[in-house]
């Protein structure tokens, strides 16, 4: 009896011109949202191409450089030297010799690959730029730059697949059955086919039944679709294992909006009531609570002010320069190995303004460091109001499914910290020592791989959010069956 | 007769068990909205006062130097958050607050708070503003589906126009009803917030704040007038409740959500937003080129005798000013224009893409209401824009200022080599440079942009009214 009437709900749908329809418009906006999500990740790409390929071009025309000097060098006789910093044309060796303007006057750009989902959802990356430079700079610069997105744009948030899923699938879920039973007593069919032998909760089972599959079944098309046409590293295991996450996560999402409307359902009331309140629901759990649950995270845990830090990281810098000199010492002193013989210490201005910029990166850095210890004890507490709304649970998961979460950046940024470190004393050592680069000294840069994190990871930080829709789905199921008993079959 | 309607539409709601949730909801998200958004606004004002008295201050007592380093220590401007930010809070969690004014250097605003916000924040600021954007339309669907597609199921339609009640009337009845209801939920609300405002004590004067909020209430009340008529045109036109209800919400959901996202990506798609490591390898590049092709250095070359003439000198011996701070102060001019080409270019993008929204508009109502809501509190593009010019004007005027004290204070140096580090400037010659202050343009040249916006909203209004008056002429007294 359930087969058929399965098959018999499913073939109702088909016809239903609102049902095609809606199914068309839910195609159109996973295929507008790839499209979008894809100019997203092709911009960031173009972006950290155009960063490398320019500071790269520097350090290779400093290095055509000081080819063309140990050439001329070979040639002439004489000793290949290092040549002090200066600004602009100058006669002697090329600045390219020297390892401390090298350094500090270009930088290396490292990037945080996209996953091959990354057009899923796009997170925090339309703010996060993907690629950061390091150079001898302060690590502060490391996060100093932002992408460049119209602030209005980010404002109003990306159409990718991941807002499709949240936003407009619950919308197309309602639709299809937030008049399951109401519509069937409307027209009087129910109290007849309540007549055969099949129970009210079999019926239920089988009318929801028919519309998940059809629905899972077109999700599940569309999302593969976008993936071949939109996704990256389609021969690697890491994609795929994220599409089976994604397809999990938007399954669990959709049962719990079924659950919902079946919920809504078994209370007896008519088809606009039932439209009025699932509505509302929408409307509380995917926008309502979620700013809600913003705004009281920001009011419990406001994150600290960057407009202090800014005027207190002044503060300490003017503290820092108004001793300068005597920093200068400090910064041999860290480098005592370096001092020159008889202890001539070099004045030119690239020491002195190193020599600044090493003290004021000291006096500086706890401030960050603190603020950025701040700023992750507030989001750990932020976190644990996702748990009050499935479209927060939601867009977290995605997020970290598609590689643009903020843990995942943090990871990035982390690797790139110490990245800068031994970027920064492979050149400052060799300043210090007057060492003259040469052209195969060039090749002898460290160099940055981004080291993914292990898979294990990403399903550890995935948990609690899936742990949390899952019991939100439990309760959503548990409770319409009990309240079954009294649905009232005919119109009083 | 109207007003008979009127008063009966207005008490059946208000006697409804569903109003009294709805309603309750709405005030109450309106009230704690407004609250929180008071909070916010005087505690961000205080800040950013605070922040640039400090950093003024710090400029000033920046110890003795070279005023040229003096101009690489800097200052920096932090963003007033606009006269009606607790209302509507715009772009401000997305454009930075602190921009840093150094030599050499145009900055962009940077101290984004949704950097520093966890992915919650990405849902939206819940704002005065965005409760009336998105849920008053709701509202009134809620209160307003009924009223003629109920009454025709139930049968009192026939009752009412046998009463010798004209289709118009009716309508105009309907309309003034449900109006009221939804007039006194947000006005007692809004009126709240304003005197909790009022209550902080915050400073606003040259803002027209009287004129901003008569246009704030003329484009909310547009906009609900729109939701309001094509609530009743759509009930009048339905076969069922069921069918209007549908109807009402899809739009609902489009205009609200579906339309203010799509519009951004069509208008990314139109007009794309430079990449920064694009946009920072083009303008670096141009830099060092020089904005004719020739580099600073050479072109300092070809301009010195030129220059020197100026001053009646035929060598740097002659020149009355320091060779140094004068090379200084034409290499910062050099790039003014190269700056204003590539930050113009990204502003023309913002620009176009924001104009393109706007019309996309014609869609959806929500988008240029959005836009002028914006505007009207001060929290937009337009006066992201000001603030990141009087910055870039003021941060010109600072390093000119220094170079050109020590051009003249250090002439003496011209015939000595590379003395320009020991000339030492003090706080005397720092308070040559007026503190950073930002004086928003007035509020017509903002509105200039939004004329647009206006006549959607009106075009939007007449569109809904002819629908519903047409609705209300063929109102079918049975259903089905």
């Amino acid at each position: 009896m359930k087969r058929i009437i399965i098959s018999h709900e499913t073939r109702q749908l088909f016809r239903s011109g609102a049902f095609r329809a809606l199914l068309l418009l839910l195609a159109g906006a996973v295929a507008f949202a790839a499209w979008s999500g894809q100019r997203s990740i092709d911009r960031q790409i173009e972006g950290a191409n155009a960063a490398a390929a320019f500071e790269d071009g520097h350090r290779n025309k400093m290095r055509a450089d000081t080819e063309k000097y140990q050439a001329r060098v070979a040639a002439e006789g004489g000793e290949y030297q290092f040549a002090s910093a200066r600004h602009g044309a100058g006669e002697g060796p090329p600045q390219g010799t020297n390892a401390g303007v090298v350094g500090s006057a270009t930088a290396k750009y490292l990037r945080l690959p996209p996953t091959g989902l990354a057009p899923f959802s796009v997170g925090q990356s339309d703010i996060q730029l993907s690629y950061v430079p390091v150079s001898m700079n302060p690590a502060i610069h490391i996060t100093r730059d932002n992408e460049l997105e119209n602030p209005v744009n980010l404002m109003t948030g990306s159409f990718d697949i991941a807002f499709v899923v949240i936003f407009l699938l619950p919308i197309f879920i309602l639709a299809i059955s937030y008049d399951l039973l109401s519509s069937e007593k409307e027209r009087g069919t129910l109290a007849m086919v309540l007549a055969h032998p099949i129970s009210l909760k079999a019926l239920m089972v089988s009318k929801i039944a028919a519309r998940a599959g059809v629905l899972f079944a077109a999700v599940l098309a569309l999302g593969l679709a976008a993936l071949l046409a939109v996704g990256d590293g389609l021969g690697s295991f890491d994609t795929w294992a994220r599409f089976g996450l994604w397809a999990a996560a938007t399954l669990l999402y959709a049962l719990f909006w079924f659950a919902l409307s079946v919920l809504v359902n078994v209370h007896g009331g008519n088809s606009a009531a039932n439209g009025i309140a699932l509505a509302g629901t929408w409307l509380a759990l995917v926008v309502v609570v979620p700013t809600l649950a913003g705004l009281l995270a920001t009011t419990l845990y406001p994150a600290p002010s960057r407009m202090e830090l800014t005027t207190a990281a002044r503060q300490a810098q003017t503290e820092a320069e108004s001793a300068y000199m005597a920093r200068l010492s400090e910064y041999y002193y860290d480098h005592l190995e370096f001092v020159p013989e008889g202890d001539e210490r070099a004045m030119d201005f690239l020491t002195v303004a190193m020599a600044n910029r090493n003290a004021i990166d000291k006096a500086v850095r706890p401030l960050h460091d603190e603020f950025q210890s701040q700023l992750n004890r507030q989001e750990s507490l932020v976190r644990r109001f996702q748990f009050i709304s499935p479209a927060i649970m939601m867009q977290l998961a995605l997020n970290e499914i598609s590689g643009t979460s903020a843990d995942r950046y943090e990871h990035f940024l982390n690797q790139a910290f110490d990245f800068r470190d031994e970027w920064s004393d492979f050149f400052t050592v060799r300043f210090l020592r007057r060492a003259p680069l040469k052209p195969s000294d060039y090749d002898q840069f460290p160099t940055f791989e981004y080291q993914e994190e292990p898979f294990a990871t990403v399903l550890t930080r995935l948990l609690p959010s899936l742990a949390g829709m899952l019991a939100l789905l439990g309760g959503a199921i548990l409770i319409p069956f009990a309240g079954l008993r009294r649905y009232p079959v005919a119109t009083s | 007769m109207i007003v008979s309607i009127a008063r009966k539409e207005f008490s059946e709601i208000v006697r409804d068990g569903r109003f009294k949730w709805t309603a309750g909801m709405m005030a109450l998200l309106l009230l704690t909205a407004m609250a929180a958004g008071c909070q916010k606004h005087s505690a961000y004002m205080d800040m950013q006062r605070l922040s640039q008295d400090r950093t003024n201050a710090q400029w000033l007592n920046q110890g003795n130097k070279n005023p040229h380093a003096g101009a690489h220590y800097g200052n920096y401007a932090f963003k007033p958050a606009g006269p009606l930010a607790f209302f509507d809070n715009g772009i401000n969690h997305y454009a930075g607050n602190a921009l840093f004014m150094e030599a050499h250097k145009q900055n962009f605003a940077l101290g984004r708070p949704a950097t520093d916000q966890s992915s919650i924040g990405r849902f939206g600021d819940l704002s005065g503003a965005m409760i009336l954007q998105l849920l008053m339309p709701l509202l009134i669907i809620f209160l307003g589906f009924t009223a003629f597609a109920g009454e025709r199921e139930s049968g009192t339609l026939r009752q009412a126009l046998s009463m010798g009640v004209s289709n118009r009337q009716l309508l105009w009845g309907k309309a003034l009803g449900i109006g009221a209801v939804v007039a006194l939920i947000t006005g007692l609300c809004v009126a709240a917030g304003g005197l909790a405002l009022s209550l902080t004590g915050l400073s606003m004067e040259n803002e027209s704040l009287g004129a901003r909020v008569a246009l704030m209430a003329l484009s909310y009340s547009l906009y609900a007038g729109i939701f309001l008529f094509l609530t009743l045109a759509v009930s009048a036109w339905a076969k069922n409740v069921r069918t209007a209800l549908m109807v009402l919400v899809g739009f609902w959901a489009f205009a609200a959500f579906l339309a203010p996202k799509a519009a951004v990506e069509i208008s990314k798609a139109a007009h794309p937003t430079p990449a920064f490591g694009q946009w920072m390898a083009d303008m670096r590049t141009h830099q060092m080129r020089g904005i004719d092709g020739v580099p600073p250095f050479a072109r300092f070359q070809q301009e010195s005798e030129a220059l020197f003439a100026e001053y009646g000198a035929e060598s740097v011996a002659e020149l009355p000013v320091y060779v140094g701070a004068l090379r200084l102060q034409k290499f910062e001019e050099y790039d003014f224009p190269v700056f204003e080409q590539h930050f113009g270019r990204l502003r023309d993008a913002y620009t176009r893409q924001r104009r393109l929204q706007d019309r996309l508009g014609i869609v959806a109502p929500t988008l240029p209401l959005r836009s002028l809501s914006m505007t009207l509190a001060g929290t937009d593009l337009i006066r992201h824009i000001q603030f990141a010019d009087a910055a870039e004007a003021y941060r010109r005027e600072m390093v000119a200022t220094v170079n050109n004290y020590l051009g003249e204070a250090a002439a003496s140096l011209n015939s000595g080599y590379g003395g320009g580090n020991v000339l030492i400037a003090d706080e005397a010659v720092f308070a040559m440079v007026p503190p950073f202050e930002f004086a928003p343009q007035g509020l017509g040249k903002a509105l200039s942009e939004h004329a647009g916006n206006f006549v959607a909203l009106a075009l939007w209004l007449a569109a809904a009214l002819g629908l519903a008056i047409g609705a209300a002429r063929r109102l079918k007294v049975d259903g089905d």
